[in-house]
């Protein structure tokens, strides 16, 4: 007898929840296969192909939520975990002082495929171990380089998506990256460069068109210039920020506090809540007039891009903040009640199978301004022009922030002259973003991506994408981030 | 499940399962040498906020992973399809991974076949508390918010993971894990109070006691003032002890000691902190989470890492541990943190012995600044107060320090006995709260 299609998997369980009395519910069966490559120091440290394959069952029943899941797909488990689900939600209702609600959404019945030209599982495992052991050697060319890493990252997500309302959805998303990175030792010190290509929904086209091996020679030079560089004293600059840097800044000052559930306090206990609270949507001065932080969940390429959310909700596009004022949240069918939306953004997102799915920074990014990159470092008497990331760290609310960098190059008179080290800056969400003077234009315009933004209880990693241009703060408060020993 | 419905819970991998499963998979390779790791893991989570359940789930995820080795060229592939067909398809891919891999140099076959300590890792309550239980729990601490009129937040958690090694030269271990947890923040207008709990039974929570004390430091910081950046004394809560050490333990990589990238190079053996404080691994404390073996097939241990303020231990990958000829390999896994001399009672009386000082709770998204000196930032959170005069005088606004362990624990001037300490970002340890004569804050947030 062949085992049952997914589909006939997915009405097993809808049926038990439908009989149950719920009012809603819906199933993803999923079959992940990522592949992760990691060299380190000359060697390939480790080579993992993970297949994770299961199911989770989410059931909405008398305006309270449960979930079950499990990584055995059968006929014995799907109906188990189903009434589980049930169960659950069922515990959940005896206590629930508000009901749930969901804002309405089309029916979809659709097929979401991401393009690539080449797949990275099919590209032979020993060119891509050559190409890992072949930037390590680049990197090691210096001598003043004492360690190295490099990894690649593919995966590949089968999903589908049914719901009791009678949306039916079926993705196969793919996924990649890969780095290097050198560390240099000089004297008693020690400083790491690295190179990243973006997380992106593209093929092992992305890896090709990187040419880690030409990017290895940069950063071992700029590791070692880096390890030598003179330490900045602390102070009031002007910062430039390039797309990457500005990809995690936009990640934990825009990003965070714009997802409503947090605004609601439902991460009150771990991830924090938001100072974009909602009584400050459409009115609050989040930045300057140059700041436009645009949420587009239909870039092609981008993470967040996979046609429909876990709620089967399809992916759009909306303003966060226009022209510096607050207009938009990230929300899913549940919260966008609470502020009357008659529909949600589409922002709902499980980790996998086995997770519950919540509330995610979409793919927001910064729109490109009219400026040249030159033409922003020119404007600046006294400054300093930063790539890459660093350190970080924000707090609950998302006000107080700090950030370092990947690398720094100090900026005078108009001119970026040469590297300096342990650049650590500091900031009040709003205060900076009001300090944005500039954005450079389109062809400046980068994309990266995050796959571990923490979020959840249990915890769930999160993918999105952050597009911006390079930009240009005025004063912001500089410290040196050397230790004292 | 137990509780409400009378059901079991699915059935999970036993230690003969695992036994059979790990013979299929070495009947099937055709490697030098072969390792199987089992993790079958069950968890459930009530998550509640604004006094309301807002996510109630349970997730059983077994992962069966294959490592294969022919002459030092590896691979290793996992699936969470426990059927012969995907066994046998796994140990495949990890072959064809194996047979194309260069050669690595730090290769070692499986550790040899030894003889696992027997804990009491897996506590039977644990294993039996379903969604009943957890909601019994979650509802305990909504009653008591709601009763303040304070908005309570937390989760209460419960799990059971069978875990096994298994290699072709012998070697095997199997033992089941629980892990149960509950943690609450009380919000009071913009004040908000903290408390959590991770223990391997459930009865050990201590729901009420913990919800009481966050509601307390709830209501104890509704008077706010904002003191200016700078250096001050600090006491301590365990939570905040636990978070500064948890990023100097994950700072022991012995590999980075030995390539003079640590903040260590050149310490072992040296003085690193206060020459009273001392720091082991404590696997059968019963408060502790200690395991039988690790994920290399190695005997967890008591050891000794920090000796009265001197570093004596780093943290050993098999390969550097053997170039270095360290044998036994010491681990972690349960952390206990001491200081000699006469502690105080309680947090309370270092607060009446204090003349002025910033009380701090918890730390939050503590990251590493500066890898050399291990300076790290982070924020205040969940309950930070003025201490003047032997009281807490009022609640301050959070602040951002930037502080190195290695320097703010040089000298401590009070301390309480080891305490059971765990949030978010770290593990379950055990540590005294102390008073630290001079900890640099940075800057101020907005509440």
């Amino acid at each position: 007898m062949s085992s049952p299609t997914w589909d006939e998997f997915a009405e097993l369980a809808l049926k038990r929840i439908t009989a149950a009395g719920a009012e809603y519910g819906d199933i993803r069966i999923q079959d992940s296969r990522t592949e992760h490559i990691e060299g380190e120091d000359r060697r390939i440290a480790s080579i993992r192909d993970i297949h994770d394959i299961g199911f989770g069952v989410r059931v909405l029943y008398h305006g309270a939520w449960g979930f079950a899941a499990s990584s055995i797909l059968s006929l014995e488990e799907v109906p188990r975990v189903a009434d589980l689900a049930v169960e659950i939600a069922r515990g959940s209702a005896s206590v629930a002082l508000e009901k749930v609600r969901l804002v309405p959404e089309p029916v979809h019945r659709d097929s979401v495929v991401t393009p690539y030209r080449i797949d990275p599982f099919t590209v032979p495992l020993e060119k891509k171990t050559d190409l890992l052991l072949n930037v390590m050697e680049t990197l090691h060319r210096q001598e003043d380089i004492a360690r190295s890493k490099a990894s690649l990252w593919a995966r590949r997500d089968r999903k589908l998506f049914v719901s009791t309302e009678g949306s039916r959805i079926e993705f196969d998303l793919l996924a990649g990256q890969g780095d290097c990175t050198a560390t240099a030792l000089y004297e008693s010190r020690f400083a790491s460069r690295s190179f990243n290509t973006p997380h992106l929904r593209q093929g092992y086209e992305l890896i090709e068109e990187a040419d880690l091996v030409r990017e290895a020679s940069r950063v071992a030079d700029q590791a070692i210039e880096k390890v030598k560089a003179p330490v900045v004293d602390g102070g009031l600059f002007d910062l430039v920020l390039d797309p990457e840097h500005l990809s995690l800044t936009i990640h934990e000052s825009c990003g965070h506090p714009s997802e409503l559930d947090r605004a609601l306090g439902y991460e009150a206990n771990y991830a924090g809540t938001s100072f974009l609270t909602t009584e400050k949507l459409g009115k609050f001065r989040y930045g300057s007039a140059h700041v436009n932080l645009v949420a587009d969940d239909t870039e092609p390429d981008t993470l967040a891009a996979t046609g429909y959310d876990d709620d089967g909700v399809q992916c759009q596009k909306w303003d966060i903040v226009r022209e510096g004022i607050f207009v938009g949240y990230c929300t899913n069918r549940e919260v966008a009640t609470k502020i009357g939306a008659a529909r949600s953004h589409g922002s709902n997102r499980a980790d996998g199978w086995g997770s519950v799915p919540i509330v995610r920074i979409a793919n927001i990014g910064l729109e490109p301004g009219s400026a040249t990159v030159d033409q922003l470092i020119v404007g600046v008497k006294r400054g300093i022009y930063i790539e890459g990331h660093g350190s970080y760290s924000i707090d609950q609310r998302r006000y107080n922030f700090q950030f370092g960098g990947d690398a720094f190059w100090l900026i005078e008179n108009g001119r970026r002259t040469h590297m300096v080290r342990d650049v650590i800056y500091h900031g009040i969400t709003p205060e900076f973003w009001n300090s944005c003077d500039g954005v450079a234009e389109q062809s400046a315009r980068r994309r990266y991506g995050f796959i571990t933004c923490g979020k959840g209880q249990p915890g769930q990693s999160g993918w999105m994408t952050h597009a911006a241009s390079t930009a240009r703060f005025r004063q912001v408060q500089v410290i040196r981030g050397e230790g004292q020993s | 499940m137990t509780g409400g419905s009378g059901k079991s819970w699915p059935h999970m991998t036993s230690r003969e399962e695992f036994r059979f499963l790990s013979d299929l998979v070495m009947a099937r390779s055709s490697a030098d040498q072969t390792i199987v790791r089992l993790r079958d893991h069950h968890a459930g989570t009530t998550r509640f906020a604004n006094n309301q359940v807002i996510q109630n789930v349970d997730t059983r995820r077994g992962s069966l992973a294959v490592t294969v080795a022919f002459g030092g060229r590896q691979g290793t592939a996992s699936t969470t399809d426990f059927t012969a067909g995907a066994i046998q398809h796994t140990v495949a891919r990890a072959e064809r991974i194996a047979k194309v891999s260069p050669v690595d140099p730090e290769y070692l076959p499986p550790a040899n076949p030894c003889a696992f300590p027997v804990r009491e890792t897996a506590k039977p309550e644990t294993v039996a508390a379903g969604p009943s239980r957890r909601l019994e729990y979650a509802n305990e601490a909504i009653g008591q918010c709601r009763m303040e009129n304070l908005l309570g937040a937390g989760i209460v958690s419960s799990s059971v993971a069978a875990v096994g090694i298994a290699a072709d030269n012998g070697l095997f271990g199997y033992e089941q894990r629980t892990d149960a947890r509950f943690s609450l923040t009380v919000q009071a207008g913009d004040a908000t109070g903290w408390s959590a709990a991770a223990h391997r039974s459930i009865d050990h929570l201590k729901i009420q006691e913990r919800t009481l004390a966050a509601i307390r430091k709830a209501k104890s910081g509704r008077e706010v003032q904002e003191l200016p950046a700078g250096t001050y004394p600090v006491i301590l809560e365990p939570a905040a002890v636990a978070g500064l050490w948890t990023w100097l333990i994950w700072s022991l990589d012995a590999k980075s000691y030995a390539k003079g990238t640590s903040p260590f190079a050149g310490k072992l053996g040296h003085l690193v902190v206060d020459e009273r404080i001392s720091l082991r691994n404590s696997p059968d404390h019963p408060d502790l989470m200690g395991e039988g073996f690790t994920s290399d097939g190695l005997p967890s241990s008591e050891s000794v890492w920090v000796d009265h303020g001197v570093l004596r231990q780093l943290a050993y990958d098999r390969f550097t541990a053997k170039r270095e000829g360290v044998n036994p390999i010491p681990t972690l896994e349960a952390p206990a943190l001491s200081v000699k001399g006469l502690p105080v009672a309680s947090i309370q009386d270092l607060v009446k012995n204090t003349e002025r000082a910033i009380l701090v709770t918890n730390f939050w998204y503590i990251r590493p600044v500066n890898d050399r000196s291990l300076l790290l930032t982070g924020m205040t959170r969940d309950g930070t107060f003025l201490v003047e005069k032997g009281e807490i005088v009022s609640a301050v606004k959070n602040l951002r320090f930037h502080e190195s362990p290695l320097r703010a624990f040089r000298q401590v001037q009070a301390w309480t006995h080891s305490m059971e300490a765990v949030n978010a970002e770290i593990g379950k340890v055990l540590v005294p709260a102390m008073v630290l004569p001079r900890f640099t804050f940075s800057s101020v947030t907005r509440f």
